[in-house]
């Protein structure tokens, strides 16, 4: 019944967290109903975008640390 | 930078069963969180292996963080042998996942998964539900935030 560890069919998993309530206070809900207007396609796009502007971040602060 | 389009195709082109989990799934449910590889569970059939094998073969898949010259022989026998692969590509980062914690392998995910279409091709990402389980069950401190953003997705409204 190995198996049987890995189902999820225990719900006690999905009880309210604090820690989660907690963050839940702090989300942009605006930012998640307009990515919620995108296509799954213009949501992995924008993912794109953001990995691209995380890398010109990282590459101008190695750029800035070597100075 | 993971160029997301190339690795599906290769994937979706390749015949290969898979279905999309952790970050990249989330995205297409509405996280606006950063992530960067592509995390997948694949079938475990001999023949899903020999088409991974040949979807992924022309992009170099190599142990990622591993150093170079170490004898990783990228091969159907080879994900026979193993379960989880982190694997660096030319194309991207890539995660080969047999299970996931509190979500099983491929054939306990079908059922909880989504047809999806992601640039022009048609994939299978798990489900909002199951997505929310499996980032609970993995327990991880840091997965809490990301969790809340999906709970809070899945109460507006997200598939």
């Amino acid at each position: 019944m190995a198996k049987a560890k890995h189902l999820m069919a225990d719900d006690s998993a999905m009880q309210p967290d604090p820690v989660i309530e907690a963050y839940k206070r702090d989300l942009d809900q605006s930012l998640l109903r307009e990515n919620l207007q995108k296509t799954p396609t213009e949501r992995v796009a924008a993912l794109m975008e953001l990995q691209r502007l995380a890398e010109e971040a990282r590459r101008a602060g190695q750029a800035a640390r070597r100075k | 930078m993971t160029d997301f389009p190339k690795l599906l195709a290769a994937l979706c082109e390749g015949g290969v069963e898979f279905i999309l989990v952790v970050g990249v799934a989330a995205t297409v449910h509405g996280s606006s969180r950063l992530t960067q590889d592509i995390d997948v569970v694949y079938g475990r059939t001999d023949d899903n292996l020999s088409r991974l094998e040949k979807g992924l073969g022309p992009y170099e898949p190599y142990l990622r963080g591993a150093p170079r010259g170490l004898p990783f022989d990228w091969s159907a026998a080879t994900l026979k042998r193993g379960l989880n692969f982190t694997l660096t590509t030319t194309i991207g980062d890539i995660d080969l996942l047999g299970e996931i914690v509190g979500g099983g392998g491929y054939d306990d995910l079908l059922s909880h998964s989504i047809e999806i279409e992601l640039f022009g091709k048609t994939c299978r990402c798990l489900d909002l539900p199951t997505l929310i389980r499996t980032k609970r069950a993995a327990g991880r401190p840091r997965d809490l935030e990301a969790v809340a953003e999906l709970e809070a997705l899945r109460d507006t409204g997200g598939a």
